[in-house]
């Protein structure tokens, strides 16, 4: 049985039947230009979304797109088709997005961690009719979720990344990290309790509720 | 439930995992504790910003100059994975030596034969081949005209007798002279099709158009050449030869003493302009041209000089993009080395190269041979504003004794405190674990000669810091001269 991850990744084409996908990685493998050119248009923005979202900014993004087809068309001959391609290029997109981290752990910007400010072309923040108050309280909303990502260990954070806000379960997390679901479970536990501890600790989360509203604080 | 609620309980209440019974608990804590409370809010606030952040969609890139890239990556490893040459069995040797015999039977009997023109099975010759956009001649039927692109240069080269101020930006077509010094240069002119012109020669393009190359050549030539499509001839002049190619890779050497001709793969003859017999060179073969004209096979060095001489060829998956969206990288070493570019070896630098934009790791080999990362270099799109692209390349560090008795000294003499009191500001910022690389140079009396920094991931303003909190504490005793490089966390 094929594994497919629930969520549409396809950007805007149309998904791929079995067959066709069959058809593409074949004519991939036997070094048809067109048939690599099709491949990457066909999932060029599934593999920038896959990214941007898991890393939350668009800092060399362009290199890490160029890092996952490098490594997609090296290894689409060994791609034995027991996952669908996109799932597949997901895995790919989650292994790069996590030597990215690490890397950055190593190496932090001195400056912001996430650019979601500067990011005026992203449309889902311009479709929706919202007030600009509205719109920037959204942002840092999801500046603090970045920030409190960005506190865990890169393992950590992967998993929950996939399960929270991807909304994964803990078998289709497992493909992608390459590990069993009873690891992810563990290690999915430990996650969650670090970063909604964080989240809690998050003064620039706090405007609903002025701190030490309401009567009798620390029970 | 007097104790606080966890954090995570929270979103697990939001997300229907908690029971109707904990769930009041929890309320009813929450409304008693200011504190719950605004955890509460909060992990809220972060669950419902989870919605937006899935529902991002993708930044635009440059996608094309993406795809190029991925393009050039892919197909360089491709072709650095050379195949060995293939011996042919013994029925196609016969079978060539017969068809050979018969061309030379007909060619006495008829006239010139004209080679590859019976090919109808050939791949058609660099069909992404640079054209220039008027014919070069004006023969009829006028055939395109080819253009060639420099894709490397080590050392002067004159085109036309002139030394070219951008070497890269400069077409090379049909009636151009190339004249090299000590070094070379690589010129593609379609889709794995180009060639190398050694040290100290000259070339003539004499012809260069779609329906036929000619080069007139003395000193070293090294060809690689796609397979010809019908009607298309390529020959290489050398004297009173003529090596006709058909897809190959090959090299001709010619000066006033002799001409020698080897082929690495594929087939090449060579004739005489009065059409005498030709001479057969099949891959892994070579053959010098005088009163003796047997071919002989290659030895193992040659066949190797001869795969590393392999002229520069780049993916051109389209020549617009290759001509106008790729860019020169200048590589400066002190003294010659050996360099390599994303894991693709390119020869003795210094030189300049074709790469398309994006980062590159540049390597450079030690005096043992191996490689080492030199660094990478980010090359931009070729606009007017933009210089060409540079990465210096240090000289080694020559072999010095008694290092460690000057390592000790170093590590005695550090001022850890001060050190410090420079990077407090990064590490606020977050950036921990930083370090500095420094090379240095002590004299026998102990004097320090030289003191740079060569590598650190600190901002400039806490580089200069550090440096001078180096500086002022190092003292060194008498001993013997070195200089030695020091990496130090901070």
């Amino acid at each position: 049985m094929l594994l497919r991850v629930k969520r549409d990744t396809t950007g805007s084409l149309a998904a791929l039947d079995p067959a066709d996908e069959a058809d593409l990685i074949e004519r991939c493998r036997a070094d048809d230009r067109t048939a690599h050119d099709e491949f990457y248009h066909r999932f060029r923005r599934q593999v920038a979304g896959n990214l941007y979202r898991v890393l939350g900014d668009r800092t060399d993004l362009d290199d890490l797109v160029q890092e996952v087809f490098v490594i997609a068309f090296r290894g689409l001959e060994r791609f034995r088709g027991d996952a669908r391609l996109s799932t597949w290029l997901y895995r790919i997109c989650v292994n790069v997005a996590l030597g990215r981290i690490r890397t950055r752990k190593r190496r932090p910007n001195a400056v912001g961690m996430t650019d979601l400010d500067s990011a005026p072309a992203d449309p889902s923040l311009t479709e929706r009719p919202e007030t600009p108050d509205r719109s920037l309280e959204r942002r840092r909303d999801q500046e603090s979720v970045y920030r409190a990502l960005e506190e865990l260990a890169p393992k950590k954070r992967i998993v929950l990344y996939l399960h929270e806000i991807e909304g994964l379960d803990l078998k289709e997390i497992a493909y992608l990290v390459d590990s069993n679901p009873v690891t992810v479970r563990t290690r999915l536990f430990y996650a969650r309790r670090e970063f909604y501890k964080i989240i809690a600790g998050d003064a620039a989360l706090a405007g609903d509720e002025p701190a030490g509203a309401g009567e009798g604080d620390d029970a | 439930m007097s104790a606080h609620v966890a954090p995570h309980r929270w979103a697990d209440l939001w997300a229907g995992r908690v029971g109707t019974a904990e769930r009041a608990l929890m309320e009813r804590h929450a409304a008693a504790c200011g504190s719950c409370r605004r955890t509460r809010a909060r992990v809220q606030r972060a669950s419902d910003s989870f919605t937006a952040i899935r529902d991002q969609k993708a930044p635009d890139l440059a996608w094309d100059s993406v795809r190029a890239r991925v393009h050039w990556s892919v197909s360089t490893e491709r072709r650095a994975k050379v195949p060995p040459p293939r011996r042919w069995p013994w029925p196609a040797w016969a079978a060539f030596a017969a068809a050979t015999a018969g061309a030379v039977t007909l060619a006495l009997v008829t006239g010139p034969i004209s080679l590859g023109r019976d090919a109808d099975e050939a791949p058609v010759l660099s069909n992404a081949a640079i054209h220039a956009p008027s014919p070069a001649r004006a023969e009829a039927p006028a055939a395109a005209a080819l253009v060639g692109l420099v894709n490397r240069t080590t050392g002067d080269v004159l085109v036309d007798g002139v030394r070219p101020a951008e070497p890269f930006a400069r077409r090379i077509v049909a009636g151009n002279t190339l004249v090299t010094g000590d070094g070379g240069v690589d010129v593609q002119f379609g889709e794995a099709s180009a060639f190398a012109l050694g040290p100290r020669s000259r070339l003539e393009l004499r012809r260069f158009d779609a329906q036929a190359i000619e080069l007139v050549v003395e000193g070293t030539l090294d060809v690689q050449v796609a397979a010809r499509a019908k009607d298309q001839r390529f020959t290489v002049i050398a004297g009173d030869r003529v090596v006709e190619v058909r897809g190959t890779q090959f090299r001709v050497q010619h000066d006033a003493s002799a001409t020698s001709v080897a082929c690495r793969h594929g087939l090449v003859e060579i004739g005489r302009a009065d059409r005498t017999p030709r001479i057969a060179v099949a891959a892994a073969k070579r053959v010098t041209l005088g009163p003796d004209e047997r071919v002989v096979p290659l030895t193992p060095d040659e066949l190797a000089a001869l795969a590393d001489a392999t002229p520069l060829s780049l993916p051109m998956w389209n020549p617009d993009v290759f001509e106008h969206g790729s860019a020169p990288l200048e590589i400066a070493t002190a003294g010659r080395r050996e360099i390599r570019v994303d894991g693709v070896e390119l020869g003795t630098g210094p030189m300049r190269v074709r790469v398309m934009p994006g980062r590159h790791t540049v390597e450079a080999a030690d005096n043992a041979g191996r490689f080492r990362r030199a660094g990478w270099v980010d090359v931009a799109a070729p606009t007017k504003d933009v210089r060409p692209a540079r990465l210096e390349i240090p000289a080694e560090a020559p072999p010095t004794r008694d290092l460690t008795a000057r390592r000790r000294q170093f590590a005695g003499n550090l001022d850890r405190a001060r050190l410090a009191a420079c990077t407090r500001s990064a590490a606020k910022q977050g950036l921990t674990g930083a370090y500095v690389q420094l090379e240095i140079t002590v004299d026998a009396q102990g004097a320090v000669n030289a003191l740079n920094i060569v590598d650190t991931d600190l901002p400039k303003l806490t580089r200069g810091c550090v440096l001078d909190a180096i500086r002022d504490t190092l003292r060194f005793q008498r001993g013997a001269a070195a200089t030695w490089r020091e990496r130090v966390e901070l």
